[in-house]
């Protein structure tokens, strides 16, 4: 939000003076200013609104995302939605996954849990991704930690689940279930960006990841 | 939104200028500069192997006495092999050295966390390090292995773990030392067997300082190996020599 502020105040010419009206002020009457005014007009509305709307429009905004990452259907509205990466959504699960495995009362190492599964998550995203490029892949480096930090998602309901049953092979059947969603999702995401030799080679790696996340969600 | 769309173009843009700049100097693999190694562009020519390749290049690697491996890797020393091995490798260590202790006490189950960041570092410093020094030892020595290969001779040689990191699984020391003890010995036959070839051209003092590096590098991962991830676990008690603070030495139960 702040970015698009600064790099408005770069360009914009009035200083100081938050221009509520929509029409075009007649000193600048510059046909490469309008589209300035335009979202001039956007960045004062949304400095102008409630810390409340701004984050539910982010939360709104990972909701979406979520979606289309997670209901594996291909359509070219989930390709263009994709395109528009963030990180605030894998930031979000990471954490609430390595907090719910860090305070759930099976260990006693709390701290070393959760920093293992920060940087864990991170550190793998980021080795998961260079592979891919590295092997010829097409890949735009955020956007592929963005669609691998989302799938975490399911990992994290599995984790979730695991607090609350106590039967070991209901846990490991859900979990199952959980790391079989989250790998088809990145897969299926990844699989197209990759020639056709390579792509078991690329693919392993992702699989790898979940796995291991699964296998912490379902032992601790 | 704006901003992340024109991100991604400007390194869809830099990727291209990188291709472009490959297609410009085709005779020559590297990127020219003193940072050249750390662009992505440096390392993507060490990647160009498909599944069979990899999937030949480990085969090749539990049947050290035919030494197809480096003449099979020779023109193209592979990367995707020696991390990713060793990848698997400490999940599975992860994985089954918890394993083992859930079994040995019902009541108080905890989950000792600390193997991950040891199990990386022990085995990426091996795997990358002692083929560094290795490298180094023989170019001073007039052995003409680059770099890179003996990185994927080194890394392809940690798959013989695989299978070991298993069989780990069971409680029977015995049965833990003998394949330990296999395990050194198909690592050291293969590495030995297919620097076997570079090493005659050489001295025999030489010959038998490099056999030497291998040998000992071979034996610490491996006694490593098994007395910090897979030491003694008896009935009532758990034993680890690992150094993490979680783990403490419970009474043995009488």
């Amino acid at each position: 939000m702040e970015f698009e502020v600064q790099e408005n105040q770069a360009n914009n010419s009035i200083q100081g003076v938050i221009n509520l009206q929509p029409q075009v002020n007649p000193v600048q009457a510059q046909h490469q200013e309008i589209p300035i005014k335009q979202t001039d007009l956007q960045v004062s509305s949304t400095l102008e609104e409630s810390v409340a709307v701004t984050l539910l429009r982010d939360l709104r905004q990972i909701g979406v995302k979520l979606r289309c990452v997670l209901v594996p259907t291909m359509s070219t509205n989930n390709a263009r939605e994709l395109r528009n990466w963030d990180l605030w959504g894998p930031l979000v699960f990471c954490l609430m996954l390595a907090l719910t495995l860090s305070m759930s009362g099976n260990n006693d190492d709390g701290p070393g849990i959760f920093a293992t599964i920060f940087v864990l998550i991170w550190v793998g995203s980021f080795v998961v991704t260079l592979n891919a490029q590295l092997l010829g892949g097409k890949v735009s480096f955020f956007q592929s930690v963005c669609v691998l930090g989302y799938c975490v998602f399911p990992i994290n309901l599995g984790a979730l689940f695991t607090l609350f049953f106590s039967f070991f092979y209901l846990k490991m059947f859900l979990v199952i279930g959980c790391f079989l969603w989250s790998t088809y999702s990145a897969v299926g995401f990844m699989k197209l960006l990759i020639p056709e030799q390579k792509r078991i080679l690329a693919l392993y790696p992702v699989i790898l990841f979940y796995l291991f996340l699964s296998w912490f969600a379902l032992i601790v | 939104m704006e901003i992340g769309v024109q991100k991604q173009t400007d390194e869809e843009k830099q990727v291209q200028k990188g291709q472009f700049n490959k297609l410009n100097d085709s005779g020559d693999k590297r990127q020219t500069g003193y940072c050249g190694f750390l662009t992505v562009e440096y390392y993507t020519p060490y990647f160009n192997v498909t599944e069979n390749d990899v999937i030949q290049r480990v085969k090749a690697t539990f049947l050290p006495f035919r030494p197809d491996f480096l003449n099979i890797t020779k023109d193209n020393p592979d990367l995707w092999g020696p991390i990713w091995i060793n990848a698997t490798l400490i999940f599975m260590i992860t994985a089954i050295a918890n394993l083992r202790q859930v079994d040995s006490e019902k009541e108080n189950q905890s989950f000792d966390v600390g193997y991950v960041p040891q199990a990386t570092a022990l085995l990426y410093i091996i795997a990358f390090g002692t083929p560094a020094i290795l490298a180094v030892v023989m170019k001073v020595l007039g052995v003409d292995l680059s770099f890179f290969q003996t990185i994927c001779l080194y890394g392809y040689s940690m798959s013989t773990l695989l299978p070991i990191t298993i069989l780990c699984y069971f409680q029977n020391e015995l049965f833990l030392w003998l394949i330990i003890t296999y395990g050194v010995g198909n690592s050291i036959l293969f590495l030995i067997f297919n620097l076997k070839e570079e090493l005659d051209k050489l001295q025999i003092q030489k010959k038998y300082i490099i056999i030497a590096i291998v040998v000992t590098m071979q034996l610490s991962l491996y006694l490593f190996y098994k007395l910090v991830f897979f030491s003694y676990v008896s009935e009532g008690n758990v034993e680890t020599t690992t150094t993490s603070a979680s783990s403490e030495p419970k009474e043995p139960a009488n």
